[in-house]
């Protein structure tokens, strides 16, 4: 079926709104206590420590909150009743989206301030992303429906996506090891992340599999924490004691035909869902990659950085090995990609992390760590065939 | 299911919506069908209300030729899953009729790379008498990439 051209999105959503306010837990105490038995707090705690994090960063109040978004891990009135806040809008999102939501509610006028709010217990609860109790059935098909051939985890899915994709583009597997050598430089350099152990790729090829051909390195952790953020009117954010950082463009186009039988997967690789993101996000920006300082690539595996490379034209298609191994990703590299370390290294916030280090990026906040003089951040997911991009600017 | 058979190995059991359990009975018969649309011709999986390809409602089960193609795969070394000790394998494969199905391939594994590999459909009965399409090197069809 041939695409239709539909209508760019609106560029009157270009920098009306601004995050004013950035917090997160303790990851990295937070991992330590768990793995010792502890249990510091619920998902509802993890978000209102949060929540207490980025107010303070932004020097508001609960009463100048009259928006709530929380993420897919907590419900919306519980959350906000832990808050102690009584919104006049709400809703429930994943992060990404989270963010598009805000921007479209701001500039709608539902509401002003709006707190985007995640808190995720995931580690301490024992949650399951593979085996029988496998998360996501009720949201996506594709993580139960294959469940007597022995596939639920979803990182077989990656590993089936990546095989397929390294026959397709000639990419070499075990180029695949940059992307978590690189992200581990990068946090070993973030006080902030769980894993600080630089690793190399000697490491990374002599790690085990766990799906072939994927290996340990290639998977996220899976922690406990949370992440709020703050975002208000340009107009407002100005006044606030933090540089406002805008958000620039937003880009979206979900593959969703064939996706419980993994066709999007398994021979586009999403590819065309990117292009068609990227196209919105760069149109309404009015610059593209060769404009941005910092990429954010939703991380759950390794994999998504490459397909990420190609899809969003940071390079050539069938070029991606090549340009991690030669122009580079980690720090001192021509792309910092996940400078935080990402949920490959620095904690798995499911894509709300990204949000805060490309605001405090931005800010340059980030000592060690900090991208020289970074103007233009470009977040995007591809999570099971919904690519969405954000770019945020100074 | 013979007393034999421990709880733990018993196969996953499937998602079984209202249109999955036409499929799983001509399964269970050893002749797998899909829904194939009188409309536009186009078959479909997983099984679904309407045609995917033109929302017809015009649908009729069809038995499949058994025939496809590898198109990725992958082996597990982590168990997930009591029925599945690891190393096993699961991979994708384009059946004749278009549909990208899941599933397993039995012995003999070819060496070396296997997408673009020729392969027939075969009935498997698990430990527990639950029987699953799986899939075996076609050796009369060489097929080429």
């Amino acid at each position: 079926m041939s695409e239709k051209e539909f209508k760019r999105p609106s560029s009157n959503l270009r920098r009306v709104a601004a995050v004013a306010g950035v917090g997160h837990t303790d990851w990295a105490g937070d991992w330590k206590r768990v793995r010792t038995g502890e249990k510091p707090t619920d998902s509802y705690g993890y978000g209102a420590l949060a929540f207490r994090e980025a107010l303070a960063d932004v020097g508001l109040t609960r009463a100048d909150i009259d928006g709530l978004i929380v993420g897919p891990t907590t419900a919306y009135e519980r959350m906000s009743e832990v808050l102690g806040i009584d919104p006049r809008w709400g809703d429930q999102a994943d992060a990404v989206l989270s963010m598009a939501q805000a921007v479209t509610a701001i500039e709608a006028g539902l509401a002003e301030t709006i707190a985007l709010v995640y808190g995720n217990d995931q580690r301490s609860a024992e949650i399951q992303y593979g085996g029988p109790q496998a998360m996501g059935g009720d949201a996506f098909l594709s993580y139960v429906y294959h469940s007597p051939w022995g596939l639920t985890s979803q990182g077989a899915l990656y590993a089936l996506t990546f095989r397929a994709y390294c026959d397709a583009r000639g990419f070499d597997p075990l180029d695949l090891g940059h992307v978590a050598v690189a992200q581990r430089a990068w946090s070993s350099i973030n006080p902030n992340a769980v894993m600080r152990k630089p690793i190399t790729l000697d490491d990374y090829r002599e790690a085990k599999y766990i799906c072939e051909p994927l290996r340990l390195y290639d998977y996220c952790m899976i922690n406990d924490g949370g992440v709020a953020l703050i975002v208000t009117t340009a107009e407002r954010a100005k006044k606030l004691r933090k540089p406002p950082v805008y958000i620039e463009a937003l880009g979206r186009r979900d593959l969703n035909r064939g996706a419980t039988s993994l066709e999007p997967r398994l021979t586009d690789f999403y590819f065309s869902a990117q292009q068609d993101c990227a196209r919105q996000a760069y149109d309404m920006a009015g610059f593209g990659p060769r404009d941005m300082d910092l990429f954010q690539v939703y991380d759950s595996f390794s994999v998504h950085v490459p397909l990420a490379l190609e899809g969003y034209g940071y390079c050539e298609v069938g070029e991606a090995g090549r340009f991690m191994r030669e122009e580079g990703i980690g720090p001192g590299g021509k792309l910092p990609t996940n400078t935080s370390g990402g949920h490959l290294s620095e904690t798995y916030m499911q894509g709300w992390a990204h949000q805060i280090e490309c605001v405090r990026q931005l800010r340059g906040e980030c000592g060690e760590r900090q991208v020289p003089d970074c103007r233009h951040a470009h977040y995007t997911s591809d999570v099971a065939g919904k690519a969405v991009s954000i770019i945020y600017s100074r | 299911m013979s007393e034999a058979t421990s709880e733990a190995a018993r196969t996953p059991q499937p998602v079984l919506g209202l249109y999955d359990r036409p499929m799983w009975e001509s399964i269970r018969e050893r002749a797998m069908k899909l829904q194939c649309c009188t409309g536009c011709g186009g078959f479909q999986y997983p099984p679904a209300p309407v045609c995917v390809h033109c929302l017809s409602s015009q649908l009729e089960w069809r038995t499949l030729s058994g025939r496809g193609s590898i198109i990725s795969w992958v082996v597990f070394h982590k168990c997930y899953l009591d029925a599945y000790p690891a190393p096993y394998n699961v991979i994708a494969v384009r059946l004749e009729e278009g549909p990208v199905m899941i599933s397993n391939l039995e012995p003999p594994l070819p060496e070396g790379n296997w997408i673009g590999k020729a392969v027939r459909m075969t009935y498997v009965t698990m430990t527990d008498e639950f029987v699953l399409p799986r899939f075996a090197i076609d050796a009369g069809e060489q097929k080429q990439r």
